[in-house]
């Protein structure tokens, strides 16, 4: 997409206060969950339906503090290139926005969860009803010129949205030399300003959609219809230029 | 016996079995293709993708079941391979040219058994990975394989279909009654199946 909208994520600027998962809960009226402590800070310690985002805590070695401590906001990275739409074998169940975000549509999703096969981070989740549930960059507000909530709602300036475009270079004149997400997946539409490497922060280096997928999406689904219609055509070749077999004489007398 | 006394080819049972399969077996292409390809149109038929999916999987039941009961009937013929079957292989069982001399060949021709296995094995890895598909999408890895191993499968039968509809229809006239009404004359049975009238005359078999 030539210009699309993206959430600039700057885990240097984040203080942890979770704004964005309790604005994000108010904004989708989804409850909150029961939590246990296991030892991490994050909380609740994974996505779920009910849950669209979520604060990382990583506790990272540092050489002049007792430990580094990061706050990495992550949500569905809004694929340009997204696995999720390209296997999800129903039209509209997953969309695309004009701001270039990944939308879902509950009505239209039959639950066979495929989109999670596809998915190079982990982000579908599935509520009760079976059906995908996860991150739309609020495309409810963003359709009504309102930025989604959880940048909206961050005091930090650690989320920021605007035009992908604009954000990179900001987050450039900031002194960033990469973000994360700039040219991964054809661009992201979710992008972090790293200080260090991506996987320090809990981000896979250079996310592919699976090659599986990307297989049957280029080469299988194809095939399929090039076989059937193939071998009808060629059925319908041999019976004008071959012609049936022939009955031996005296078969139906 | 008299040439035109009839005989019996198909049984009730196994015609059955075969139509239950054909039917299960095309409806499935048809939804199978609906959700390859986001076809609004054939899923409106079906009452939305919704209800294609759950009648996709049902018809999933039908189709393994038909195929195993058919297979409990059929599968002695396609396991039994002889000089002739080579023989038949060299000149193609005279798809190609009239003109070649066609070996004898029992209740099952050689093209026949080589796609009957086919149609077995693809059907079984078909229902194998559809049961992963319908019940345990959270084992992440198997769970992609078998949506691969489900539609490399499903590329077998996108090849037999119209070559089985084509055979057993205006490429082979004569024959589709055996499915209908199973009978056959004896004449057209000793011309086209010898091996196999020999072998019941006899009650014994007949390798080549
Ligand atoms: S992160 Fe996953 S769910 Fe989000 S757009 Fe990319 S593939 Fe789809
Ligand atoms: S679970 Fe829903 S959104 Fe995901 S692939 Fe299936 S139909 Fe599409
Ligand atoms: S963009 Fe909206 S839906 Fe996505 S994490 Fe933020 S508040 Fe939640």
């Amino acid at each position: 997409m030539a210009n699309r909208k993206a959430i600039l994520i700057s885990p240097e600027l984040c203080t942890g206060c979770r704004a964005c998962q309790v604005a994000c809960k108010a904004w989708n009226q989804l409850p909150a969950e029961k939590t246990k402590f296991s030892g991490n800070f994050a909380s609740p310690a994974d996505l779920s339906s009910n849950t669209l985002n979520k604060v990382r805590f990583v506790e990272a070695p540092s050489e002049d503090k007792p430990l580094r401590w990061l706050f990495v906001s992550q949500r569905c990275m809004h694929c340009e290139d997204a696995g999720c739409m390209k296997i999800c074998p129903v039209p509209g169940a997953i969309y695309r926005t004009k701001d270039g975000a990944v939308a879902t549509d509950p009505d239209k999703c039959i639950g066979c969860k495929l989109c999670s096969a596809a998915c190079p981070f982990d982000v579908p989740r599935y509520g009760k009803d079976g059906k995908l549930s996860k991150c739309t960059m609020c495309a409810d507000r963003t359709e009504n010129s309102m930025p989604p909530a959880c940048t909206k709602t961050c005091p930090t300036g650690a989320l920021t949205f605007g035009d992908s475009k604009e954000l990179i270079a900001k987050a450039k004149r900031a002194g960033y030399t990469k973000v994360y997400g700039e040219n991964d997946l054809g661009g992201l539409g979710a992008m972090y300003a790293f200080k260090d490497a991506p996987l320090l922060y809990g981000m896979k280096e250079n996310p592919k959609v699976p090659e599986m997928v990307v297989f049957w999406h280029k080469y299988l689904k194809p095939l399929s219809l090039i076989s059937i219609g193939g071998v009808a055509a060629a059925t319908l070749l041999h019976y004008a230029f071959v012609g049936p077999h022939k009955d031996k004489e005296g078969d139906d007398e | 016996m008299n040439n035109n006394n009839m005989v019996v080819m198909a049984t009730a049972a196994e015609r059955v079995f075969h139509w239950m399969f054909a039917i299960s077996c095309l409806l499935l292409t048809l939804t199978g293709f609906a959700f390859l390809f986001k076809n609004a149109s054939i899923a409106g038929v079906f009452g939305g993708f919704e209800s294609m999916k759950s009648i996709h999987n049902w018809l999933g039941i039908v189709f393994i079941i038909s195929l195993l009961m058919s297979s409990a009937k059929w599968l002695k013929h396609p396991l039994r391979f002889d000089a002739d079957d080579i023989r038949w292989m060299a000149v193609a069982g005279g798809y190609l040219s009239h003109k070649v001399k066609v070996p004898p060949m029992g209740k099952l021709n050689t093209g026949q058994k080589i796609s009957y296995v086919g149609v077995l094995l693809s059907g079984i890895l078909l229902t194998a990975s559809g049961f992963v598909l319908w019940f345990f999408p959270e084992l992440k890895t198997w769970f992609l394989l078998s949506f691969i191993a489900h539609n490399l499968s499903f590329l077998f039968i996108c090849i037999f279909i119209p070559m089985h509809i084509y055979l057993g229809t205006i490429g082979n006239p004569g024959t589709f009654q055996i499915m209908t009404s199973g009978r056959i004359s004896y004449k057209r049975a000793k011309n086209h199946y010898p091996k196999w009238v020999a072998e019941m005359e006899t009650g014994k078999k007949v390798l080549s």
